[in-house]
């Protein structure tokens, strides 16, 4: 952008620009972005954007990086990145450029080459990615992560009421628990089931009463897994 | 209001004519002819045969100049050529070679 210093002091406009009523024919060359309102003949060589607006015509063979056509061209494109006909633009030519954009509305006729096809399927794999830690959430997706928190308090809510009913259930299921004993050992292998909460929730219930967390542990399980879930 | 700039890093090898003001920062090679106004600014270099209405330079120009209303040479302008136009003005400070005709008859 030294150039557009050097222009800076100089004159207000940054880049070249060919007016409307403006022909040049011959060969253009240069290191900044032009913009043609004008017309254009005979070659030009950019190393930046060539722009062809509405009122542009070039008919030159053309080497850029960039170039965004909204006008008229005619002749080839050579672009070392990108080549972009606009809804306005009109082309007959050959474009050779690594990425072409032709928007409906365009009009061309003539080849394009991309060269070496390269399907860089990334993003395929990381919306799977995506998902598993997504699918936790399929429930919660309304809230996302921010709403995560309230939505959990609202489940984690029922679950500590669990709890309550635990210490309550024992006293009042208290009656049943004698089956509860047995089922102890069973809770233990339902734990592995219910990884972490389970023994959350069974140590819980365990150190309030041994015998009726297992009943309650069983619901609680099911409770629990729904916190897991959430989580 | 000068609707065409020719950037500093520009070169243009050929011929360029128009209806409107044209503002040269960059190289251009040939010809130039307008109906307006050219100017040639610090960095602009110019190696050709000019015929516009005014031309106003603060850089270098070689080739004739032939202009319908005005030439003007600015502090630090190189040209060498020949001017004819009706009104020229040579700064001080201006380099300048060759022929001046402001006869306005023989336009």
């Amino acid at each position: 952008m030294a150039t557009a210093k050097d222009l800076g002091a100089s004159n207000t406009v940054d880049n070249t620009v060919v007016g409307p009523s403006i022909l040049i024919s011959g060969r253009l060359t240069g290191d900044e972005d032009l913009t043609v309102r004008g017309r254009v003949e005979g070659e030009l060589t950019l190393s930046r954007t060539l722009i062809v607006e509405p009122s542009g015509v070039v008919k030159a063979n053309v080497a850029v990086r960039n170039a965004i056509v909204s006008g008229v061209v005619v002749g080839n494109i050579n672009a070392t990145e990108s080549v972009e006909l606009t809804r306005e633009g009109r082309m007959v030519g050959d474009i050779r450029a690594p990425r072409v954009i032709i928007v409906d509305g365009a009009s061309f006729r003539g080849r394009v080459d991309m060269g070496d096809v390269e399907p860089g399927r990334l993003p395929a794999e990381r919306p799977v990615v995506a998902r598993p830690t997504t699918t936790t959430r399929p429930t919660i997706r309304p809230g996302a992560t921010p709403p995560r928190p309230p939505v959990p308090p609202a489940r984690p809510a029922p679950t500590p009421p669990p709890a309550p009913r635990a210490a309550p259930a024992p006293t009042v299921v208290s009656r049943p628990v004698g089956k509860p004993l047995p089922p102890p050992p069973p809770p233990a292998p339902v734990a592995p089931r219910l990884p972490e909460p389970r023994p959350a929730a069974t140590e819980q219930a365990g150190g309030a009463n041994a015998p009726t967390p297992m009943l309650m542990g069983a619901g609680a399980k099911k409770k629990v897994v729904v916190k897991k879930k959430t989580r | 209001m000068a609707n065409t700039v020719i950037g500093s890093s520009i070169v243009i090898d050929g011929e360029i004519s128009g209806d409107e003001d044209l503002v040269i920062q960059g190289t251009v090679k040939g010809k130039i002819s307008l109906k307006e106004s050219l100017f040639v600014e610090g960095s602009g270099v110019v190696e050709a045969d000019i015929e516009t209405q005014n031309v106003d330079i603060a850089g270098r120009v070689t080739g004739n100049i032939v202009a319908s209303d005005k030439v003007e040479l600015k502090t630090d302008c190189r040209v060498v050529g020949d001017i004819k136009a009706p009104r020229i003005l040579i700064a001080d400070g201006a380099s300048f070679k060759g022929n001046v005709d402001m006869d306005m008859k023989e336009r």
